[in-house]
C-alpha cells in the first residue's frame, strides 16, 4: 500500500500547483472525503464532473453517488474535475495525467470512470478529460487495459452526440444502477473475457445503453431511418431507470477547503413534476412524482448541518409548492433552524399552488434575497400554448401577496422564442414586469425591485415541442430589442442568456450520432468550458460543422416531420411519443392539460413501470 | 442570554498541513467558522443581520505554505474546561488541521496581529541540495547591507526584515531556517528571501515553525 503523498505523480503535480490559479481545486483533502487505501478494495471508480471543482463539487448528484459507492467496502469512489486552462497547460507541459483527488492516481488506473453530464455544454470538457487522462477518446479504440467509460445525467436522454466516446450510458436515475455496473464489471473480471463481453454484460442491465451495440442508418435527406440493435442483449427501446421510492437523502457532505459556488446542505424533497409544461425537459423525463417524508428531510438537514457547519440549507425540487406536505415541512424547518445561524434558499414555487398559508410560513423563516416567479410567457394565450396556464390576475395576486409578506424584490423568469410566439407576446413581457413593479411601488414604496430573467426556448427531446425548430438568431435579437425598448427607463433590471449559447445547446441536445464528429472537431479546434460565457466561442463550432460536413441548421432550425424517426426515439424516458404528439397537437389548438395529479392523460409512465409501481406505497407516485 | 462576565477568549495553536497548503486566508477564516460551528462550543457571534463567529487569526500564511504553529483567538459566551474545548475542536477539525494547544487569554489583551513581532520558517527542497553551496549563498545574502526588492509595486529593503538565518539538517538533507520580522508595519516573506537565493516556489516547501509574540 502506498500513501498518496509518496506517489511520484503527486510529487510532480505538487511542483506545478504553486504556479496555477486557485490550486486548492486540485488537492482534495476535504472534511468528509473518503480515502481508502488503494489496494484494500476490489473496484476503483472515478466520478468525473467535467467542469472545474468549484462547480462540480457543488453538484448533488455526484455527491450522492460518491457516498453510495463508498458505502460498499469493496469499492473506492474518488473524484476528478476539469482543470482550468492554466492547470491544463501545466499538466500537459509536464506530461502529468489527470489524477483523482483522493489517492492521486491517474484516471487510467481506475476500473470505471463515471462521467456526470447534466447538460450538453460539458461534452468538449468530457473529451478533454479523457485526453488529459491519456485514455483513447473512442470506445472502439479502448482495450481491456482502459477504464470503462460510463456517462449519466439529464443529457443522457439523448446520448447520440456522445455515442462513440462512451462505452455505456445510464438512462435515468443512477442510485441503483451504479452498483449494478460495478457488480457486472467484477463478474466480468472474474470470468475473464474481452471488452465486448463486458459491454454486452452491461447492455443486459435495465437502463444501460451501450451505443456500440446499435446500428444507425439514415435516409438520403439526412434524417434517421433506423436504429437497430446488433446484439440480443441490446434492448429496444432502452427504458430509463427509476427508483420506485427515493432512497434516504445524502447527509455526508464534503466541506471544501476553498470556496465553491454552492456551499450548503441540499436535500431533494421531491423528484418529478406533474404540471406538464410543454417546454420542460426535466418535467417530462423525471416522472413519476416521488416525495420524501417530512421527517426524513428534516433529519437529513439537521445531520448535514451538524456534519458540515454550513450556514445555508436548500430544498431541491422542480416545484416545491407542489410538495404535498410543504407547510409542515417549512414549519419543521423553522424549528430546526431556530438558534442556528443558518440561512435558507427558497425553493422554486408555482404560482398556481401558491397560498396565503404558505406565504405566512415562508415569511416566518425570514429568508433573504428576492422571490422568484416564473410565468415563462407574457400573455395568457401563449401560456396556454406552453401549458402553463396562469392568468395575469393570478400572477398579480401572487406578486401582491409576496410583497405584502415583506419581500421587496421579485424575479420574473420568461422565455422568448416559444412556438407560435408573436411580437405582441414579447412586448407583453415588458408590460407585465412594469405592472408588477407598479404594484411593488404601491406596497413597498421605492425599495421595490423587479428583475426580469430572459432565456431562450430550446426545443428539447422527449418534450411535446421536440418537433419544432429553434428560433433563428435574428428573431431572438429582435425580441430582445423589443424587451429593451419596452423596459427602457422602467427601472426593471433585465438579464438574458446569450442566444448563441442557446443555439449550441439546441445543436447538441437535438443531434444524432453524426453530431459526435462535430463535438470532436470542436474540441480539437479548442472548444472548452462551453457553459462559460467568457470561454464559449461559436466559431469553434461553426468550423467543426464544416469539418464534419454537416449542416448546423439541419439540427437546430428544421421543423421535424411528425412521422420522422427522431435520433432519440430508441431511448424511452417513460413518456410515450404518441402522448407527446397529442400534447403537441393540443398546443397548436391552444388547449391546456391541467396538472395530471387530478386526471391521468396516459403519458406512459404507468404502462412502462407497472411492476415497479407495486413497490411504491399507495398513492406514492401521485398518479390517479 | 449571557452576560459579559462569562465571556471567554480562547487562543488556539494549530497546524496547517499539506492538504490545507492551498487554502488561503479568507478560506481559512471560513473553515474556522465552520469548524467552530461543528464543535458545538458556545461560540460568540457578531451582532447584526449576517452574524458571524468572532475570531481573529494571527497572521495570513501565504498560499502554498504549511505551518506547525498557527495562532487564532475566538470568543465564547460561557467558559468551559480547556481540555473539553480542545477535545471538541479536535473532533471538529478537518484533515490537515491539528489542535496543538488551547489556552484562555485575558479579554483586554491586544489583538494577535498587534502582538506579533516575528515568524520563523523552515524550508525543505524538493531536489537534492549541496549543503556547502547553500551556506555560501546564505552568507553572501546576509553580508549585504541592503537588499532592495519590489513587491506589488512597492520598494522595500528585505535585508532589514531578516532577523536570523541558517542552514540546518532535515533528515540528512540541508534545509533553510530563518526568522523574519513580522510586526504590523513590516512583514518579511520567506519566498522573497528564497527568490533572492535563486529558488522558485516550485522548488520547495516552506513551513512556518513559530510565531513570536511580544510580551
Amino acid at each position: 500500500m502506498t500513501h498518496p503523498e509518496d506517489n511520484a505523480l503527486w510529487r510532480r503535480a505538487q511542483r506545478i500547483l504553486p504556479t496555477v490559479v486557485k490550486p486548492g481545486r486540485y488537492v482534495g483533502g476535504e472534511l468528509n472525503q473518503t480515502v481508502k487505501p488503494w489496494d484494500s478494495v476490489r473496484s476503483h471508480v472515478a466520478l468525473v464532473f467535467p467542469d472545474i471543482y468549484d462547480l462540480g463539487q457543488s453538484n448533488l448528484g455526484v455527491a450522492i453517488l460518491y457516498d453510495l459507492l463508498n458505502r460498499r467496502e469493496d469499492i473506492a469512489a474518488e473524484r476528478a474535475f476539469s482543470p482550468w486552462s492554466d492547470m491544463e497547460a501545466a499538466l500537459r507541459e509536464n506530461d502529468i495525467p489527470l489524477y483523482s483527488l483522493e489517492n492521486k492516481r491517474p484516471l487510467s488506473d481506475f476500473d470505471i470512470l463515471g462521467i456526470s453530464l447534466p447538460y450538453e455544454t460539458l461534452y468538449t470538457n468530457f473529451l478533454n478529460i479523457l485526453d488529459l487522462a491519456q485514455i483513447p477518446l473512442r470506445s472502439q479504440g479502448r482495450t481491456i487495459d482502459h477504464p470503462l467509460i460510463v456517462a449519466g445525467g439529464q443529457s443522457g436522454f439523448n446520448p447520440e452526440p456522445i455515442a462513440p466516446f462512451v462505452d455505456a450510458v445510464v438512462i435515468g436515475e443512477g442510485e441503483e444502477v451504479v452498483l449494478e455496473i460495478v457488480d457486472a464489471h467484477q463478474t466480468w473480471a472474474d470470468q475473464g473475457g474481452d471488452r465486448a463481453a463486458l459491454l454486452t454484460r452491461l447492455a443486459a442491465i435495465p437502463g444501460i445503453y451501450v451505443p456500440s451495440l446499435y446500428c444507425v442508418t439514415y435516409h438520403e435527406n439526412g434524417t434517421v431511418d433506423t436504429v437497430a440493435p446488433t446484439h440480443p442483449e441490446a434492448s429496444l427501446p432502452v427504458n430509463k431507470r427509476i427508483a420506485p421510492v427515493l432512497p434516504p437523502p445524502l447527509t455526508r457532505f464534503l466541506v471544501p477547503n476553498v470556496e465553491i459556488v454552492q456551499e450548503r446542505v441540499s436535500v431533494e424533497i421531491m423528484r418529478g413534476c406533474t404540471r406538464g409544461c410543454r417546454f420542460c425537459h426535466a418535467g417530462m423525463v423525471n416522472r413519476p412524482i416521488r416525495e420524501r417524508p417530512v421527517d426524513e428531510i428534516l433529519q437529513a438537514l439537521e445531520h448535514g448541518l451538524d456534519q458540515t457547519g454550513y450556514e445555508e440549507v436548500s430544498l431541491l425540487s422542480l416545484s416545491s409548492s407542489d410538495y404535498t406536505h410543504i407547510i409542515p415541512l417549512i414549519e419543521g424547518l423553522r424549528q430546526l433552524l431556530e438558534d442556528r445561524q443558518v440561512n435558507i434558499t427558497l425553493p422554486s414555487l408555482r404560482i398556481e399552488s401558491f397560498t396565503e398559508d404558505l406565504m405566512d410560513v415562508l415569511q416566518s423563516l425570514s429568508p433573504g434575497g428576492g422571490f422568484t416567479l416564473a410565468p415563462e410567457a407574457g400573455t395568457e394565450r401563449l401560456r396556454n400554448i406552453i401549458n402553463k396556464p396562469i392568468s395575469n390576475a393570478e400572477l398579480m395576486e401572487t406578486a401582491r401577496s409576496v410583497l405584502k409578506h415583506g419581500w421587496q424584490s421579485i424575479k420574473l423568469y420568461f422565455m422568448i422564442g416559444h412556438p407560435q410566439e408573436t411580437l405582441e407576446d414579447v412586448a407583453a413581457i415588458a408590460e407585465l414586469c412594469k405592472a408588477v413593479l407598479r404594484e411593488g411601488r404601491q406596497i413597498a414604496g421605492g425599495r421595490a425591485r423587479v428583475h426580469a430573467g430572459i432565456s431562450t426556448f430550446i426545443p428539447k427531446p422527449h418534450t411535446p415541442f421536440q418537433w419544432v425548430p429553434f428560433s433563428d438568431l435574428d428573431s431572438i435579437e429582435q425580441k430582445l430589442a423589443i424587451l429593451h425598448e419596452g423596459l427602457r427607463g422602467a427601472k426593471v433590471k433585465m438579464t438574458w442568456n446569450d442566444p448563441k449559447a442557446s443555439l449550441l445547446e439546441a445543436w447538441l441536445s437535438r443531434g444524432d450520432r453524426r453530431m459526435a464528429e462535430v463535438v470532436y472537431y470542436a474540441w480539437q479546434n479548442g472548444a472548452r468550458f462551453d457553459a462559460w460565457g467568457d470561454q464559449f466561442d461559436l466559431a469553434f463550432w461553426r468550423t467543426a460543422f464544416e469539418q464534419a460536413r454537416l449542416d448546423p441548421d439541419f439540427y437546430s432550425h428544421r421543423a421535424r416531420a411528425l412521422d420522422e424517426t427522431l435520433p432519440w426515439d430508441h431511448i424511452n424516458a417513460g413518456v410515450r411519443k404518441d402522448f407527446l404528439l397529442r400534447d403537441y397537437e393540443f398546443s397548436l389548438e391552444g388547449k391546456v392539460r391541467a396538472d395530471c395529479r387530478g386526471q391521468c392523460y396516459s403519458c406512459g409512465i404507468l404502462s412502462t413501470f407497472s411492476e415497479l409501481r407495486l413497490l411504491a406505497p399507495v398513492g406514492g407516485w401521485k398518479c390517479p | 442570554m449571557n452576560n459579559d462576565a462569562t465571556i471567554t477568549r480562547i487562543r488556539v495553536q494549530y497546524t496547517k498541513g499539506p492538504s490545507l497548503r492551498f487554502t488561503g486566508h479568507l478560506d481559512l477564516q471560513r473553515l474556522w467558522e465552520r469548524l467552530l460551528r461543528r464543535s458545538g462550543l458556545p461560540i460568540r457571534y457578531s451582532q447584526g443581520y449576517n452574524r458571524r463567529a468572532r475570531l481573529n487569526l494571527a497572521s495570513a500564511l501565504p498560499l502554498g505554505f504549511v505551518s506547525e504553529a498557527e495562532l487564532l483567538d475566538f470568543w465564547m459566551d460561557q467558559p468551559l474546561p480547556l481540555e473539553a474545548i480542545k477535545d471538541r475542536l479536535s473532533a471538529a477539525a478537518p484533515p490537515g488541521l491539528a489542535i496543538q494547544s488551547v489556552e484562555a487569554v485575558d479579554l483586554q489583551e491586544n489583538a494577535l496581529q498587534v502582538r506579533m513581532t516575528a515568524s520563523e520558517y523552515e524550508t525543505t527542497f524538493f531536489d537534492p541540495q549541496d549543503e556547502k553551496a547553500l551556506e555560501v549563498k546564505v552568507e553572501a545574502l546576509l553580508s549585504q547591507e541592503k537588499i532592495i526588492r519590489t513587491r506589488r509595486k512597492k520598494t522595500y529593503d528585505l535585508r532589514s526584515l531578516i532577523l536570523a538565518m541558517a542552514v540546518t539538517d532535515q533528515e540528512g538533507e540541508p534545509a533553510l531556517w530563518m526568522r523574519l520580522n513580522a510586526d504590523p508595519g513590516a512583514t518579511g516573506r520567506p519566498d522573497e528571501v528564497l527568490d533572492e537565493l535563486g529558488y522558485s516556489v516550485t522548488d520547495m516547501l516552506i513551513q512556518r515553525t513559530c510565531i513570536i509574540l511580544s510580551d
